[in-house]
């Protein structure tokens, strides 16, 4: 058959699916074919039940507490280290708490369990960068070391990276985008980084503005993305 | 080892972009065909084709209707997909015990 010969490219290439051969002198030869596709079908189930439809409206909420946390600091110049990390972690909670609400929203109105095996896993691969991304935030700016060094503008960076990562991990368990989402923050977090050290070192500007760009204006513009495109791929 | 887990493996499903279509649907009650086709970075005739056959062998059932004024199109696994799904991954199973033992 034609449509056999066929080679799907991106996700499909990457799986080792047992070849079509039911000749039984291969059966020696390919040993771990059943367990591979075992694997496979594991990762495609769990993949298929997380929550797809949450996504979007998920980002765009994050995206909105994003940009108001970053335009109260700018107004009310919370600008020291200690308000600016109690600000910033205290939107990451309120963040992280909206996005549960939304999941378990969708779940009841899909009749889907709320903690299910893909959604813990989705939790346990964002669980270490997140939480080295907090620690270290709590670390930095409600104790700021006797050092030269603007927290208020390095945390950003730090934060965007360890979202980035966290992104990637939980990318594996979620549609594509979400992979490629965390490697705009991390392409982002290092370009931003060395274009701030290295072409303009001396450029003095509040750290809401790039917290504001990075967990507001980009998850909102993801959020905005998924949204749109959700809207249009049902028609088929 | 005794062959006959191999011999009895459904030859319709036991292809991968057909397997891989049988294993996101038995995780979800119904797919649109272009979540389906994103998911497995299929190309609209490959995965049309794959429905096709999984169609005619009563596996999959596919609805159209409209949503928003658009066409929407979506796939769910039959009565006889998810008996014939279970089975083959029941088989699977007894290949890799097989296996291990051996």
């Amino acid at each position: 058959m034609k449509d056999e010969k066929e080679n799907e490219d991106g996700f499909l290439e990457h799986i080792l699916l047992a070849k079509t051969d039911f000749v039984m002198q291969r059966v020696g030869m390919e040993t771990n074919w059943a367990e591979e596709n075992l694997q496979t079908i594991r990762t495609l189930m769990e993949r298929s039940a997380v929550y797809r439809h949450a996504l979007a409206p998920i980002m765009l909420f994050a995206g909105a507490v994003g940009v108001l946390a970053a335009a109260v600091g700018l107004i009310q110049h919370w600008d020291s280290a200690r308000a600016f990390g109690a600000l910033w972690l205290g939107t990451a909670v309120v963040a992280i708490a909206g996005a549960f609400f939304i999941v378990r929203r969708q779940a009841l109105k899909d009749n889907e369990p709320y903690w299910s095996p893909p959604t813990r896993r989705v939790a346990l691969a964002l669980l270490p960068p997140l939480t080295a991304g907090m620690v270290l935030g709590v670390v930095f700016a409600l104790f700021p070391m006797a050092v030269a060094v603007d927290f208020t503008l390095l945390l950003p960076f730090l934060w965007a990276l360890f979202y980035g990562c966290a992104l990637h991990a939980a990318g594996f368990f979620m549609p594509r985008g979400v992979k490629w989402f965390g490697w705009i923050y991390i392409g982002l977090a290092c370009g931003v980084l060395c274009f701030l050290t290295v072409v303009n070192p001396d450029l003095n500007f509040s750290g809401h503005w790039l917290m504001g760009f990075f967990f507001g204006v980009l998850h909102l513009a993801y959020g905005a993305y998924l949204y749109l495109t959700e809207k249009g791929k049902n028609a088929a | 080892m005794n062959p006959e887990p191999f011999l009895q493996l459904d030859r319709v499903i036991h292809e991968k972009g057909r397997l891989a279509i049988m294993s996101m649907l038995a995780a979800s009650p119904e797919l649109s065909f272009t979540e389906l086709r994103d998911a497995l970075a299929m190309t609209d005739g490959n995965l049309t084709t794959h429905i096709r056959a999984l169609q005619q062998e009563g596996y999959v059932a596919v609805a159209k209707s409209f949503q928003n004024r658009r066409p929407l199109t979506t796939c769910s696994l039959t009565a006889a997909g998810r008996k014939a799904f279970a089975e083959y991954i029941n088989l699977l199973e007894q290949i890799v015990r097989q296996t291990k033992s051996k």
